[in-house]
Order: structure tokens, then C-alpha cells, then sequence
């Protein structure tokens, strides 16, 4: 079974886009469930992403890239 | 030989910034005597996130925002301290210390002092320092030699996650007032330019870092490089690129006051070459300081001349271009270590 977490939505501007600031966590390590994976960040307000569930994390955007809100940023198995 | 390990790997990793939220979020779980006070350290959570979510734990009795009136607010911690309790003061930037100085040198520092040791002052404030976002002059400098000049205070800086949250769990146990200075470009801010030395691996549990006490993060036998807050984070990135040609022994001193002149004297016998990195102003600070104790124990231990990659002597400049032209960078760095080892 598995969790994708996508970017949250942080404007109200559904085009707005943000950036996936810092990655606390790489591809493969284990993450508990409420464990701060990801800081985003939309016009310099940031936000911390929390992991919804515990198993194994996939990143799926490098770190610095632009995403958009609502776009799949990890998975978890 | 086996394969380098990543010390890292599995391990939860935060923000410099979250570190020292988490240290002192542990010590006012443990001591209801613990509180924090100043500008924007409530539900903002610190201009630099030093103080993130504990009023939303604590809430406004015990984490309390405070008018800008800087002489002010540290003259009540000061206050508290001395009636027992143990406050965490946070000065925003070190560049306004001009408006509350007396508080700070005549009074924090040396009531201790003046009551025969019967009082004590166990204060700590805490302040932003550095430049390289073009902040300008007022909001860009370290002045850590500033406090270290004058008896009565522990300066403490740390260089990342770990350090700082280790340093703020001992500053706020420490009966002497502890100077806390966190350089903006070691918090891990997004909107900072963000070396990922910022971000790390720290534990969960509570634990200290010793006071006075240097760190050797990476060890060499070629040259010594002493530094401390965010320059050991470019000395460490020079030092591991020229692993292979130049064996680099990078010391963070982590505290400025008790200086751990035992560390730079026993490398320096080891290396006989040294380099100091000190975002400070150079003359009369922490790089002259460090000769000093060169020249005071044995001048001979040195090889070749020493090499200084401090601030200039002048107002940290606006433009970019001009501020990482007086900032201690990469290049500066690797380029003062050439110097020396070519003697």
C-alpha cells in the first residue's frame, strides 16, 4: 500500500507556485508517521511537510525545484 | 577497507533553527523557571525561527513578546535572573546592542561580581549575527569579539543542528549569563542562501554540548584552520575538496568565551601552519586573539607566518558584489591555505 503527499495549498492563486525548500529525508530511508519530511515554500511563506503515515519515502522533485500546488512531491510505502 | 559510512543515514534531520526551538521547548518542560522574552518571539516564532512553536506549547506567560525597547526587556531578564529564575532573551540582531549595552556589560555581566559571588545571573541571550543576504551595516555584523572583550559573559556560536541545540540545553543550565549568537546562514532559513551543512542529523532526547570546549570536524596534519559559527562551514567545504593535496584540520571552536586555547595549541604543534576564518572585524578581535596565544605559549611552533581571512576594517557594504568581496568565502579561504603551505 502506498501514500503519495503532494505540495499543500498555500495561495489561493491556484497557478501559484512554490518551491520544495529542503528535504529533510532521502529516497529509501523509513519515516514515522507525523515526522517533518519537507519544508515548501510560496511567495517566502514556508511551511513543513508532515509524513500522513510510516514506511518507506520516495522524493519525487529535487530539492529547489518549483513546484505547483497540489503536485505529487513523495511517496510513501 | 570498508566503505565510507553516511552517519546520517535513517536519521531525523532538522533546521538549525528547529534544533534550538527544541532545546529550549525541553529545558521549560523540565524547569518552570525557564521563559523566553522579546521582539516577535511569540506566535511569529523569532524573525529566524529560534523560537518556533513554543508559544503555541507554553503560551503568553512564559513566551512573551515585548515592546522595541531592547534596555528594557533585558534589563527585566536580568531582573528575573537574579530573583532565580531563568530567562532566554532573544536581542533580534547583535547590531542593536548600541541601544542596551549598559543592561548588558555593567549589569548582567558583573552582578555576580559585585555581590561577592552571593547573586547569580543565569541569563542567556540570544541574538542573529552575520551578513551575506545584504542586510547592510546595521544588521550584518557578528561583534562576538565585542562581548568576548569584556569578563563577565560566555559567548557561545555554534556552526550547526547539533552544536546549537547542545549549546542552548548548557547555556540555559549555566548559572553565568551566556552570550547565544546564531548566525542567520546556519538556521536553514529557505530564503537564505543554504548550505546543507545548516540542516542535520540531531537526536530527539535531551543532551548537552560543553561550553568552552572545540570541535575538530575534520581532522588533517598539513595546516590548522581555525573558525567558528558560519565560516567552519566554508572552511569544511575548502577542506574536503582539497582532501588528497592538502590535509586540512578544521577547528570549530563552538564558544569564543572560555576560548579552548588548548585545541588551536595542540593542533598548531601537530600542523606548525595556521589559518583563521572570522567573519568579526579583523584588528583588535577573535584572529588577533588566537596569534596571541600562539605568540604567548611559543612562537617557534609556527612554520611560516600566519594567515588571517577576517572582515575588513570597514561598514559591512549593501551591494553583494561589495559585501562578498569583504566576506570571508570559499575562495579567501583555499587561497590563505595555499599561502602557507607554500612557506
Amino acid at each position: 500500500m502506498s501514500e503519495t503527499i503532494t505540495f499543500p495549498t498555500m495561495s489561493k492563486d491556484e497557478d501559484a507556485e512554490g518551491v520544495l525548500a529542503t528535504w529533510f529525508v532521502r529516497t529509501g530511508e523509513t519515516v514515522r508517521s507525523g515526522q517533518v519530511i519537507a519544508e515548501v515554500m510560496v511567495d517566502k511563506v514556508s511551511m513543513d511537510v508532515e509524513a500522513p503515515t510510516s514506511g518507506t519515502v520516495t522524493c519525487l522533485v529535487e530539492e529547489e525545484a518549483a513546484v505547483r500546488q497540489g503536485q505529487e512531491i513523495a511517496r510513501i510505502d | 577497507m570498508t566503505a565510507p559510512v553516511d552517519v546520517e543515514a535513517g536519521a531525523r534531520r532538522v533546521t538549525t533553527a528547529k534544533a534550538i526551538s527544541e532545546a529550549i521547548a525541553q529545558e521549560m518542560r523540565a524547569n518552570p523557571e525557564v521563559f523566553v522574552m522579546g521582539e516577535d518571539v511569540g506566535p511569529y516564532g523569532g524573525i529566524f525561527g529560534s523560537t518556533g512553536g513554543l508559544f503555541e506549547e507554553f503560551g503568553a506567560t512564559r513566551v512573551i513578546d515585548t515592546p522595541i525597547s531592547e534596555t528594557g526587556f533585558i534589563g527585566a531578564g536580568i531582573g528575573a535572573a537574579v530573583e532565580g529564575m531563568r530567562p532566554v532573551v532573544e536581542l533580534m540582531f547583535v547590531d542593536f546592542l548600541g541601544v542596551c549595552f549598559d543592561q548588558i556589560y555593567n549589569h548582567m555581566a558583573k552582578i555576580h561580581y559585585e555581590s561577592g559571588g552571593n547573586v547569580k545571573v543565569p541569563m542567556v541571550l540570544m541574538m542573529a549575527v552575520g551578513g551575506g543576504y545584504s542586510d547592510a551595516a546595521q544588521h550584518s555584523q557578528c561583534l562576538w569579539a565585542t562581548f568576548a572583550h569584556m569578563p563577565g559573559m560566555k559567548v557561545v556560536a555554534p556552526s550547526n543542528p547539533y552544536d546549537a541545540k547542545g549549546l542552548m540545553a548548557s547555556a540555559i543550565k549555566d548559572d553565568n549569563p551566556v552570550i547565544f549568537m546564531f548566525h542567520k546562514g546556519v538556521m536553514g532559513l529557505p530564503w537564505m542562501a543554504k548550505n546543507p551543512r545548516s540542516i542535520g542529523a540531531v537526536p530527539e532526547e535531551e543532551y548537552t554540548v560543553p561550553i568552552g570546549k572545540a570541535a575538530i570536524p575534520h581532522p588533517g596534519t598539513d595546516v590548522t584552520v581555525v573558525s567558528v559559527s558560519m565560516s567552519v562551514q566554508h572552511c569544511l567545504d575548502v577542506a574536503e575538496k582539497l582532501e588528497g593535496t592538502t590535509s586540512v584540520e578544521v577547528i570549530d571552536l563552538r564558544s569564543i568565551v572560555p576560548l579552548d586555547r588548548e585545541a588551536i595549541l595542540a593542533s598548531v604543534a601537530k600542523t606548525g601552519r595556521l589559518v583563521i576564518v572570522d567573519e568579526d572585524y579583523k584588528s583588535f578581535g577573535l584572529s588577533g586573539e588566537i596569534v596571541a596565544t600562539i605568540a604567548d605559549k611559543d612562537p617557534s611552533m609556527l612554520k611560516v607566518p600566519v594567515q588571517r581571512v577576517a572582515y575588513p576594517d570597514i561598514p559591512v557594504p549593501y551591494a553583494r558584489v561589495l559585501e562578498y568581496e569583504a566576506l570571508p568565502t570559499r575562495d579567501k579561504i583555499e587561497a590563505a591555505i595555499a599561502a602557507v603551505m607554500k612557506g
